[in-house]
């Protein structure tokens, strides 16, 4: 059983940087927070990275194998494509998934934008 | 045989000394009446003699029972003064009883004291060192969002981070 404190801690530090308008908060979390090893924290890093709403951000939850919507485990995968549908300005967020879906080197990665692309339509 | 002669029945007839004579028992003015043919024969009025056997101070008899009932008053007086005497020690000796008792039961309640003592002062440790671990190693997301130094975040991020996964 984790701390609660090194938990919280960690939560705090992934809003913070979700929230800070400075582009390194983008490559800090992806960099960290996508390639831990603990579940909760990688869930926590996409969904922050989701939330940001910028190319940036959203690129890299959406292209990247291993990352945000392609990530191995499940509730990692499902929670990013959750918060990509609870988005209230979903533009930018479809582009890049038709843009993955169309030109991905990785055919796994396409599979995954077009359906994820799917739901973003009917959501 | 009846005495039927003419003194005789006169004297039955009119002579009503013989009967108020047999009545002088009794100082009921009424118990000579006749109420409904019962006679009072009871004595329900206070008798006149026992007002009579009363004393009657006058003189030096009056001065002697004057002093008399003076000193019986401060017989009286003193038995007063004893018996609240007597009140206040039995009161004093309630009172020592009773603080005795407290200082007893202050006694035995110095374990609980010691106890009450230790607990505030280990929970007022807990509380100290969370304030403390709150305001040194606590992060909140706003300052995190207000960061400048993106380098001194990303080492903040790593520590965390590594924290989490040392932990699991």
């Amino acid at each position: 059983m984790t701390d609660k404190k090194i938990v919280k801690n960690v939560s705090n530090i992934i809003e913070g940087l979700g929230l800070n308008p400075n582009s390194e908060s983008i490559s800090i979390l992806e960099d960290i927070g996508t390639n831990s090893k603990v579940d909760a924290i990688r869930e926590m890093t996409s969904k922050a990275l989701v939330r940001k709403n910028s190319h940036d951000a959203l690129k890299v939850v959406i292209t990247n194998k291993g990352k945000g919507i392609n990530d191995m485990s499940t509730v990692v995968a499902m929670s990013t494509i959750n918060e990509l549908l609870s988005l209230s300005d979903k533009a930018e967020a479809v582009k890049i998934l038709t843009d993955t879906a169309e030109m991905h080197s990785d055919e796994e990665v396409r599979d995954n934008a077009r359906s994820v692309k799917a739901l973003m339509a009917l959501s | 045989m009846a005495n039927l002669s003419i003194p005789a029945i006169r004297q039955r007839l009119f002579n009503t000394s013989k009967n108020e004579t047999s009545t002088q028992r009794s100082t009921n003015p009424f118990a000579a009446s006749s109420f409904k043919g019962n006679v009072l024969t009871a004595d329900v009025f206070e008798s006149s003699a026992k007002k009579n056997a009363q004393p009657v101070f006058t003189g030096k008899l009056k001065a002697s029972a004057l002093v008399g009932s003076i000193s019986g008053i401060g017989e009286r007086f003193q038995n007063m003064v004893k018996s609240v005497t007597e009140f206040g020690m039995r009161i004093k000796d309630s009172v020592v009883n009773g603080w005795n008792k407290l200082n007893d039961i202050e006694i035995s309640f110095a374990p609980a004291k010691e106890k009450l003592t230790g607990a505030y002062n280990s929970m007022k440790e807990l509380l100290g060192t969370s304030v403390s671990d709150l305001l040194t190693t606590g992060v909140s997301a706003k300052s995190v969002a207000k960061m400048e130094d993106m380098t001194s975040a990303r080492q903040l991020m790593q520590d965390a981070v590594t924290a989490w996964e040392a932990a699991v």
